[in-house]
């Protein structure tokens, strides 16, 4: 029987549409934390109160951002799972090498960053409906453009697939070693209360605000690219030396 | 052309030595059946040369390049055995098309009368079927997928008796028709021998030997008569296995390197002389001790 040859993107453009089969309840999974985040919104995420001699004013805000931090929680844990070793099975009973296996779990990231974004964004827009519904009294609202959304959803992106990288790095050291599952979480946990009980600024606390605080959109992803390139070449590099279904 | 070839091949986990050494190659198109005990690496030397896992040191060679993280050798090889995993949420008939969208050779009409043939459920799933469904279904992708190097890592796992001559048939039927590499590890060598060209016996973790079932055959005889005229006639010989029935008779198997005139000679004596099955050789072959199960239990 004669050989035949394939290249690296062919065999990643198959594997990525066998992830998205093979991932579906990655996606049912979302709808249900994105659900659980609009009902926890629907409470309102603050209040104000005031009053005179007869009359009382009650302001709520509504906001769906919970729904975005929801996503960004599915999206680490999603990002996580998929570095476990049944998925990395499933690669390895049909074509694949560790490069295109690593890629196309990449591809199938960013997929799942964008799906839960756009719905992370649009949830917002149905709890305003939901609101108008159920709620009495009056509604107002913030009339954003469709510039606004469209770049909400695009900076919504970035994040969602920033904790994806972070994720997917996190996994893979844990599948070098199980001492990490332990090992991360002490050193999250124990630098915020190190630095704190020192009185000085947690390490951390800088860390995230160099991300979330810039107000330049170009340099936000800028920062956001880099960092995430660098998540991912490191887990590319260490899955490439690991061995699979000993 | 040789499929594969492996000089000096070592493979250790931690300190423990699994495959030691190891040298040998492959032709195309040949079906060779890879035997040994329990435990002396075959899995593991199947796993190198699919690139799973890979070589502490030696040198492995499959299609003329290293098989880790080679994605020709991906694309032209399939190991199947009992862990062969399929994600849960993909249902078992659009497993085969996804196998088919992977393997270039892959033969749609013959996966789908297969999968008719043992009668399985379209809707279901693989995780949920029996140990025995598992490894006929892992059969089926990798007789299917037409691969030139095809590898079956025990594949009769769990199987009944039916299924496996079944299996066995198709894949004779299939390779006739479609010549290709075959690797074929099991602990049935009686099962088998009619199917395997050549044999490569392993035993802790180096090759014992690798020749032909024919030659396998020939190589070794039994000699069964009264333990003074067989131990006579095995004198100088290495006793691969010996057996005594009642007070003065021993069964002996012995390399075949007898003149005929030997042999005769034998019989005369009263001497019964037999050929001795392919896997009664190999389990002697393989045998840690000198002796059998019947040692453990004689009180000295």
């Amino acid at each position: 029987m004669s050989l035949t040859s394939i290249n690296l993107w062919e065999t990643v453009k198959k594997q990525y549409f066998f992830k998205l089969k093979a991932n579906i309840d990655a996606f049912s999974s979302l709808i249900g934390i994105q659900l659980l985040a609009l009902l926890f919104s629907f409470g309102g995420v603050g209040s104000v109160g005031m009053g005179g001699g007869n009359f009382s004013i009650n302001i709520k805000y509504y906001s769906a951002d919970l729904v975005i931090g929801f996503t960004l929680l599915w999206a680490f844990v999603t990002a996580i799972t998929i570095t476990t070793k049944p998925y990395r099975n499933h690669d390895f009973t049909f074509v694949t090498n560790r490069l295109s296996s690593s890629l196309s779990n990449i591809l199938f990231l960013l997929t799942a960053s964008i799906v839960g974004s756009i719905t992370a964004i649009l949830a917002g827009n149905l709890l305003k409906i939901l609101a108008h519904i159920l709620l009495d009294g009056q509604i107002y609202s913030i009339n954003t453009g469709i510039q606004e959304l469209v770049m909400g959803v695009c900076v919504t992106i970035f994040y969602v697939f920033f904790v994806t990288s972070i994720g997917y790095f996190i996994g893979t050291l844990v599948q070098i070693s199980k001492l990490f599952i332990i090992l991360i979480p002490v050193l999250f946990f124990g630098t915020l209360f190190l630095d704190a009980s020192m009185q000085k600024e947690p390490f951390l606390v800088n860390v995230f605000t160099f991300y979330t605080m810039e107000s330049a959109l170009s340099l936000f992803i800028i920062k956001v690219i880099v960092t995430v390139a660098v998540f991912f070449t490191a887990a590319i590099s260490i899955l490439n030396r690991m061995e699979v279904r000993r | 052309m040789r499929v594969i070839e492996c000089t000096d091949l070592t493979k250790t986990y931690l300190r423990k030595i699994v495959l030691d050494k190891l040298s040998f190659s492959i032709e195309e198109n040949k079906i060779t059946g890879l035997i040994g005990r329990n435990g002396v690496g075959k899995t593991t030397l199947l796993k190198i040369i699919a690139g799973f896992i890979k070589e502490t040191s030696g040198q492995v060679k499959v299609f003329s390049e290293r098989p880790y993280n080679n994605l020709n050798v991906s694309l032209n090889s399939i190991f199947v055995d009992d862990q062969m995993s399929f994600p849960p949420a993909i249902p078992l008939s659009e497993i085969l098309t996804v196998a088919g969208n992977f393997y270039p050779n892959w033969d749609r009409e013959l996966a789908k009368r297969l999968f008719d043939y043992f009668s399985f459920d379209p809707k279901s799933y693989h995780n949920r079927l029996s140990k025995g469904k598992t490894s006929t279904f892992n059969m089926i992708i990798g007789l299917a997928s037409r691969c030139p190097l095809t590898i079956f890592d025990e594949p009769t796992t769990g199987m009944d008796a039916a299924v496996r001559k079944d299996f066995y048939r198709a894949l004779l039927k299939d390779y006739i028709a479609y010549p290709r590499t075959i690797i074929l590890s099991s602990h049935h060598l009686d099962e088998i021998e009619d199917l395997l060209e050549d044999v490569l016996l392993i035993k802790d973790g180096k090759k014992q030997f690798q020749m032909s079932i024919s030659e396998l055959k020939e190589w070794a005889i039994g000699l069964k008569g009264t333990t003074e005229e067989v131990l006579n006639l095995t004198d100088g010989k290495e006793i691969l296995f010996k057996e005594y029935f009642g007070v003065n008779t021993i069964y002996a198997v012995v390399k075949n390197d007898f003149s005929e005139f030997l042999l005769n000679k034998a019989r005369l004596v009263g001497v019964e002389i037999s050929s001795v099955q392919p896997s009664d050789l190999c389990v002697y072959l393989t045998s840690e001790t000198k002796g059998g199960i019947d040692d453990v239990f004689n009180k000295h």
